[in-house]
């Protein structure tokens, strides 16, 4: 599902409130209940839940600070689930401060760390998929029972595309190992992993703004505005209607398609394949809306 | 320096500060004398990396080792400690090693190199090939904000050798192409001291950083892991040729070579295989080079194989005296008397070993003492 909020303030970028109003309407059409708490009950149920940004590029690009607040302000309603339940987590304790986010390690409030807190690290096991052996982020495997994955869209000039199963190689050890090949079949195989993909709850990726070229590191000049967030529970279809998206932006910027541009994104495919979702955008259930300042949702109509 | 954690010990015999994994030893503290401490290194170093060049429309490519990665901003190579930032490119572990010890050189293993002497060995965290049984796997194959680093620039390595009066330094463990920068500017200062530098490596490095790093060095030691090209692409995550034209090239350079061929039951054990290396060898690089086959642990990603049976190693011993190499050894068969060192002419025992403990030496200079016999290498 796409959620768009064509009325926001400042363009491209959303407030705390605007966020609240995307993700609510986002749930509850993913939910398909009319209650803000019934929404997010029947999408998240309870338990220690687990944000996963991806604060890469530091203040410049990374998963707003603002989507966090207004996601955790809706998974705390009417206690829900409480706020020490909350993770926001990275590799770094310096990717999120450098982002905007305030470090907790405490038990107190919403937590908020990198996996190179002291104390913290990578397991000791390994998990292997296919292609993919690797320890995975403690975070992942003993703090949290769900995780919510919270990429930014972006092209990336290895994998084609970052999106959710990208944003995934920040949970494990050794993600220097799986760029080969641009990133396939590794990106697939990194979210098939048993922990990942039984604990990756919802895919949110935020595309208020998008860069379309030159990622990810952070290239202002291929920066769009495109106002909308990507939801889904299906991690593969996330990425397939964000890298519709990107290639949209990119014609539109006169750039050539990733295929020409040397950089298929073959995971998605794989990741069908593999059974981790869906790939094949004529398989893919994809809703639009538009939400309106009083957090109404409206028929989007196209991408 | 800051000093609080690092511990050394300035009596012979030896000091470890940090070991695989990046724990210090507590066993090993007990009897140390004159401890000095030093804290762990908070941050990663960022000296800019040689060896690479930038590309026009953005992004690096690192020509350090034959995987050539393109790297785009904020990305690492494959071995993890060299990064993009703004296309240049950085080494993040300069002056940062995660593992310090000093060893017996007989561990490298160089059983023609200086025996009975010691090497103040280190290595960073990192490494360009993935092998499934790597047996350093917890510092190889992690980035290096993930092991605890001690600040160490070349200059105290050298001064603490100077100290501990330790011959040589070997860098080992992980793999030093990837801490390059750092190899190279110790073994320089090295020389200046007179202390030699010895480098045991995967060999996987492009023939320009390879030419001018044997300017600094005096010996090398290279897993060759197998002979096939297969082996080493699904279990090394590499490439054999590159490996093969790297001996040749440290061979000619007349850098001291000894090779050493990990024995992995069902993978690498069969007769053809110990007799296209056995050939390799005696033609491209002579049949006194060292060739020490050692033995298999089962570790990191191949846990479900068995330790190689002794029966394989002496299999491979065999062939490869049969096919003319004379100076073969196995290698993690304490006790085996094919650790000793005996002369291909007389057959005289020269230097039993056990272990790395040298039992008996029965060289005289470079020769055997019974034949008069010419034995290769630096003695």
């Amino acid at each position: 599902m796409v959620v768009k909020y064509p009325e926001a303030e400042k363009k491209g970028r959303y407030s705390r409130e605007e966020y609240r109003l995307i993700l609510q309407a986002g749930l509850k059409q993913l939910s398909g209940e009319t209650s803000t708490y019934q929404a997010v009950k029947k999408t998240i149920p309870n338990g220690t839940i687990g944000m996963k940004t991806n604060c890469l590029t530091g203040r410049f690009f990374s998963t707003p600070p603002e989507l966090i607040d207004a996601l955790a302000d809706l998974l705390t309603t009417n206690n829900h689930i409480k706020d020490n339940q909350l993770v926001i987590w990275e590799r770094t304790n310096r990717e999120l401060k450098e982002a905007g986010y305030k470090l907790n390690a405490s038990s107190f409030g919403r937590r908020c760390l990198g996996t190179d807190t002291n104390g913290v690290g990578y397991g000791s096991n390994f998990e292997t998929y296919g292609e993919v052996s690797t320890r995975l982020s403690r975070i992942m495997t003993d703090t949290v029972d769900m995780n919510i994955n919270l990429p930014v869209l972006k092209d990336h000039s290895l994998a084609g595309l970052s999106g959710g199963l990208k944003n995934m190689y920040g949970a494990i050890c050794n993600p220097n190992k799986f760029h080969d090949n641009h990133c396939s079949p590794y990106a697939a195989h990194v979210s098939a992993l048993e922990t990942i993909k039984s604990k990756n709850r919802l895919t949110i990726i935020d595309a208020a703004r998008v860069q379309y070229n030159g990622g990810p590191g952070f290239m202002s000049e291929y920066l769009a505005d495109y106002g909308g967030i990507i939801m889904s529970t299906d991690p593969v279809s996330a990425d397939r209607i964000g890298l519709e998206i990107l290639e949209r932006l990119r014609s539109e910027n006169k750039l050539p398609n990733l295929e020409q541009a040397g950089r298929e994104v073959k995971y998605l495919q794989i990741g069908e394949d593999i059974g981790l979702g869906t790939a094949d955008m004529s398989k893919i259930e994809l809703t639009v809306i538009n939400v309106d300042q009083n957090g109404t949702a409206h028929n989007g109509g196209l991408l | 320096m800051k000093r609080r954690t690092f511990i050394r010990c300035l009596g012979c015999g030896a000091a470890l500060a940090v070991a695989p994994g990046g724990e210090l030893l507590p066993e090993f503290l007990g009897g140390v004398q004159n401890a000095v401490a030093f804290d762990y290194a908070q941050n990663l170093s960022s000296v800019e990396a040689r060896y690479y060049k930038k590309l026009e429309g953005g992004g690096i490519e690192c020509e350090l080792c034959p995987r050539h990665c393109f790297i785009t901003d904020l990305e690492r190579g494959y071995c993890g400690v060299r990064e993009n930032r703004k296309d240049t490119y950085y080494t993040l572990v300069y002056g940062l090693p995660c593992s310090v010890n000093i060893d017996p050189i007989e561990k490298k293993p160089f059983f023609h190199f200086y025996p009975g002497t010691e090497a103040f060995s280190l290595a960073t965290a990192g490494c360009n090939v993935n092998c499934k049984f790597c047996q350093n796997w917890e510092i190889s194959q992690t980035r290096p904000e993930q092991t605890k680093n001690i600040e160490l620039p070349p200059k105290a390595v050298v001064d603490n050798c100077r100290e501990r009066k330790v011959p040589s330094i070997a860098y080992t463990y992980s793999e030093p192409i990837i801490f390059y920068e750092y190899m190279y500017d110790i073994a320089k200062l090295a020389h200046e001291s007179s202390i030699k530098s010895v480098m045991i490596t995967g060999g996987y490095i492009e023939k320009e950083p390879l030419k001018d790093l044997l300017t600094q060095l005096d010996a090398v030691k290279v897993d060759l892991k197998a002979m096939r090209e297969d082996y080493y692409k699904n279990i090394v995550h590499g490439e054999l040729k590159p490996v093969l034209d790297a001996l040749v090239q440290i061979k000619n350079s007349g850098v001291w070579l000894e090779i050493v061929y990990l024995v992995v039951p069902t993978l690498n054990d069969t007769d053809s295989e110990f007799v296209d290396l056995a050939r390799w060898v005696k033609t491209n690089l002579g049949a006194d080079i060292p060739v020490h086959f050692s033995r298999f642990y089962p570790q990191y990603l191949l846990k479900n194989l068995p330790p190689t049976p002794t029966q394989t190693l002496e299999r491979a011993y065999q062939i490869s005296r049969a096919e003319g190499l004379q100076f073969v050894y196995l290698g993690n068969l304490p006790g085996h008397p094919a650790e000793s060192t005996y002369c291909p002419d007389c057959g005289e025992l020269l230097i039993e070993r056990r272990g790395y403990r040298i039992n008996k030496y029965n060289l005289d200079g470079n020769r055997c003492h019974k034949c008069n016999r010419e034995i290769p290498g630096i003695f």
